[in-house]
């Protein structure tokens, strides 16, 4: 079957194309109903205070004001995941919500909360992570006694959460050499494009909330846990989410908006501007890892260990995942080091809070891990692209899940499957750099003109792609053509796109007669969401199992019509024929109809049931990328210039190789910006975020990215067993390996390691004591 | 602010609407919510992206730094006046963004393809390096720079042919 595969491989063009380039699809902030009210919040100026007394009567009395909410009048409940409640007594960081008000226009919801009157009992505040972790510090949840997170089983009475493989103390001993160095990650904003909005409108007791989000069944519960409501009683409706990045995780917005909906009766908007979108961002997690490497003469890699430490924010999404994320696999799995032991901790600070963000963990582990690696290949003298090579990650290895290191559980988790070829990856990136012929050595530049040094520097990484909890629905239509409803949501990454091609090459049916739904709650199959690379790897797959299901009843149907066994029935081209005399036919649209409603129901085996074939060992779905970056520094300047970034990376199968490369430029251009330009500046004495805005906060523009002809985008395909058509997801891991190659390159090119958090012309100038 | 209306008349794509305007408000806000024209989207809503670009007697600008009272008697085309009127049949650029997957999640897109259109008319003949320059102030956060080039080069090509054959 997958020899002649007609639509699955082909570059059609995203489902969404049309309407997209038309300016037709609307957004959640597009949305406008009759008598909509507009809410606007009130945020604290201070990084930690107490709210000693709040007044809202004056807000309340100005005409079109229709409701005032303050954790007065809110129910005390936490969103998922959350310390915090919807609304809290105590603010914990410079823009931390105080109330919301909701009324006839923005204007006058803006203009209210300048009548609010708020008490405020300044507390200390701590930002930086050590100093949070000092015994003095100030507390952000005083009832924790302390501000390390040690909500987990896992985590050691001192909030450290631990993988340990062999014996770091003999590993050391014996090593030959050991190199070890300290290495930081900045923050991110993760600036959705468009800022986060919600919409919400009760009829009766039944709640309609549109909502902008990756993981429509996780915040459709959460809504109705935090109200007290049936879910049944709730529509949530995610109509276009637009790119979230990892941010649009369940937050707390629809909840309070639809308190105020309920309250005033009239359906509620609430839209963010983009300052509060990076005040509520949900910013990457900032790393600081001690690491140490343990090596042998030859070049193995014998021992690991990194302590890292991680600035969670005032309130943290999942701050133990993200850490364990890192502690199970960049610095436990990449390398097959004898004796490892990673250990972390979350911590709380005055700081905007903590979510995913793009390679959720890996990208800042990997950071650091592809950072000490390159020290370690130049301390033994070996060409960092051998020594890789020899060291990598390889099919059989031993594997590590993050949640039972949290869980307090043996970690052991089954093994890398044989789809992770990590050599062939480390070799496509090197060739498609012409790493052989510029590699001069360890302290030997690419080139020297003038003060402009060019240097060229290598990185691998991994990241998960989640194989977990998804169904599907295809239901056939009476013409023929099929629609796909999924808890899965296509927020650019083009997942309805591949859901479109998996079904048609399934059934037999052309790209075009494939309709993906958006979700829409009464009619939506469970699904886990778009989190974690899960779109291909879970929900395309759950799409698959569907159509298999809609194909087999179709075949059913056709079989009883055309006097012969199901078996000896092939579907194709919008037929199902005889295989042995085709002319005997059936359309699949007759086939729907005789069967009045076929529908194919996908339910994902249970990830415990991957198996390897070989061994019979659990498979993880893990996906691999190598990066190498050529760049140019002016040594005067500090102005880093990207002469050439190659990039390998498997996805399984590339289902579509366009949406393909539009995902692997994603991560080259998240992973550029992380580090060259999108500095998150908080005062370090008031905790106010300096430049919540897209002028001071630089992204990326047409002008600073690698240009076409200097990207090189290798895609690599080595089937999963497990996947749709081989297929897995891949695009976290894109962006994994991009940071840590462009740093090593700027060592090659000006001999100074840059191990702080970030590589703009600053910290080059200061590194090089200028 | 004051709250006073306006009665102005709007030439949008093509067609007049007489609409009541506050002196403060943004031409954006103006499209969006009293002409329903949402295809303009506002990504910052302070200049600093390019989301909201729409273009006012040829030339791009921002239409949420512009006011909408200002704008009476000028020609503004937004992107849903981009398609041709009497067959519906998208502009080569939009044809283009489609065809070379020029965008990922489509917030920029309408932003991206009004600034090009305005780079073409006035340059047929773009180099990459024009495009990268014409549209330095509009944002992608998806990264799909490469691709949203390799698209508007692509509708130089497909308007000129048009030009060339006829």
């Amino acid at each position: 079957m997958v020899d002649r595969l007609s639509v699955v491989g082909k570059r059609f063009p995203r489902t969404d194309a049309i309407a997209k380039a038309k300016g037709e699809a609307a957004f959640v902030p597009d949305i406008q109903l009759p008598g909509m009210l507009h809410a606007k919040t009130l945020r604290s100026p201070y990084p930690h205070a107490k709210i000693v007394k709040i007044d809202t009567q004056k807000a309340e009395a100005l005409p079109g004001v229709m409701a005032v909410l303050t954790f007065k009048n809110v129910p005390k409940v936490h969103p998922r995941n959350k310390m915090e409640f919807l609304l809290n007594e105590t603010v914990r960081y410079c823009g931390d919500e105080v109330a919301m008000v909701a009324a006839e226009t923005r204007e006058i919801a803006e203009e209210a909360l300048a009548f609010i009157d708020v008490e405020y009992e300044v507390l200390p505040a701590v930002f930086d992570a050590e100093d949070a972790m000092q015994p003095e510090a100030p507390l952000l949840y005083p009832e924790l006694e302390s501000n390390i997170i040690r909500k987990s089983p896992g985590c050691d009475p001192q909030g450290w959460i631990g993988l340990t493989i062999g014996d770091i103390d003999k590993g050391f001993a014996e090593a030959e050499y050991i190199v070890e160095g300290v290495y930081e990650t900045p923050i991110q904003a993760t600036v959705s494009p468009m800022p986060r909005a919600t919409v919400c409108q009760w009829s009766g007791n039944k709640l309609t909330c549109w909502a902008d989000t990756m993981v429509p069944m996780a915040i459709w519960h959460d809504i109705a846990r935090c109200l007290d409501i049936p879910q049944s009683d709730v529509r949530l409706i995610v109509p276009n989410p637009v790119g979230s990045y990892g941010r649009k995780e369940p937050e707390k917005t629809p909840i309070l908006t639809a308190i105020l909906a309920k309250r005033t009766g009239r359906p509620v908007k609430t839209a963010f501007t983009r300052e509060e979108d990076f005040l509520i961002s949900w910013r990457r997690v900032n790393f600081k890892a001690y690491s140490k490497a343990g090596l042998k003469k030859d070049g193995t890699v014998t021992t690991l260990s990194h302590k890292v430490i991680a600035n969670c924010g005032a309130d943290a999404q999942s701050p133990l995942l993200v850490m364990a994320t890192s502690l199970a696999k960049s610095f436990a799995i990449l390398y097959r080091a004898e004796h490892v032991k990673s250990e972390g901790c979350g911590v709380f600070t005055n700081t905007t809070h903590h979510g995913a963000v793009l390679g959720f963990g890996d990208s800042e582990g990997n950071f650091c891990m592809e950072r000490l690696m390159d020290e370690a290949a130049e301390t033994v003298g070996m060409d960092p692209v051998e020594f890789r090579m020899k060291n990598c990650v390889r099919y059989g290895d031993a594997c590590y899940d993050r949640l039972q290191l949290i869980l307090g559980k043996d970690p052991r988790r089954g093994i890398v499957g044989p789809d992770i070829d990590m050599p062939q990856v480390i070799i496509k990136a090197a060739d498609s750099a012409g790493w052989r012929e510029k590699w001069h050595g360890w302290t030997t530049p690419v080139e020297i003109r003038g003060s402009t040094r060019r240097g060229i520097g290598f990185a691998m990484g991994m990241h998960h792609c989640f194989y977990k909890e998804f169904s599907a629905e295809v239901k056939m239509n009476h013409d023929g053509t099929a629609s796909v409803l999924t808890g899965s949501v296509d927020h650019g990454q083009g997942c309805y796109t591949i859901i479109a091609q998996v079904v048609a090459e399934t059934l037999g049916l052309r790209y075009e007669d494939v309709n993906v739904s958006s979700p829409d709650s009464p009619s939506m199959p469970a699904g886990f969401g778009n989190a974690g690379s899960s779109g291909t790897s879970s929900a395309v797959n759950a799409a698959k199992y569907a159509a298999d299901d809609a194909r087999r009843k179709l075949l059913e149907i056709a079989a009883q019509a055309l006097g012969c066994n199901p078996d000896e029935l092939d579907i194709q081209e919008r037929k199902i024929f005889l295989r042995s005399n085709p002319v005997r036919c059936i359309t699949i649209a007759q086939a729907c109809q005789k069967g009045l409603q076929v529908t194919g129901l996908g339910l994902l085996p249970s990830p415990d049931s991957l198996r390897d074939e070989k061994s019979g060992e659990l498979l993880n779905a893990l996906a691999i990328a190598a990066v190498v970056a050529e760049v140019e520094v002016d040594t005067d300047t500090g102005e880093l210039t990207i002469i050439k970034l190659s990039s390998a990376n498997d996805c399984g199968r590339a289902i579509n190789p366009t949406m393909t490369e539009n995902q692997i430029d994603l991560g080259i251009v998240l992973g550029n910006g992380w580090i060259r330009s999108e500095s998150f500046i908080i005062d370090k004495s008031t905790g106010v975020l300096l430049n919540p805005n897209l002028l001071d906060y630089k992204v990326m523009t047409h002008l600073d990215i690698p240009e076409k002809e200097n990207t090189s985008v290798t895609i690599v395909e080595n089937p999963t067993t497990w996947g749709p058509y081989g297929a897995k997801g891949f695009s976290e891991t894109a962006m994994v390996a991009v940071a840590p190659a462009i740093a090593n390159a700027i060592y090659n090119a000006i001999g100074v390691r840059m191990r702080g958090t970030q590589v703009t012309p600053d910290a080059i100038l200061e590194a090089l004591g200028k | 602010m004051s709250d006073k209306l306006a009665s102005i008349a709007l030439n949008v794509n093509g067609k007049r609407h007489e609409v009541e305007v506050r002196p403060h408000d943004s031409l954006a806000d103006i499209l969006r919510e009293k002409l329903g024209l949402t295809g303009t989207k506002i990504i910052c809503n302070e200049g600093h992206c390019g989301a909201c670009t729409v273009l006012i007697d040829g030339v791009p600008v921002l239409s949420c730094l512009t006011l909408a009272i200002e704008c009476e008697g000028k020609e503004i085309l937004t992107i849903e006046g981009l398609c041709d009127p009497q067959t519906g049949e998208l502009h080569p650029i939009q044809q283009a963004f489609v065809d070379h997957s020029g965008m990922q999640c489509g917030s920029c897109t309408p932003g991206m393809i009004l600034a090009a259109k305005a780079l073409l008319d006035e340059n047929p003949h773009p180099t990459a390096e024009d495009v990268r320059e014409a549209l330095a102030g509009n944002i992608c956060r998806c990264g799909n720079y490469n691709s949203i080039t390799r698209s508007v080069l692509a509708a130089a090509e497909i308007i000129a042919g048009r030009t060339h054959n006829g």
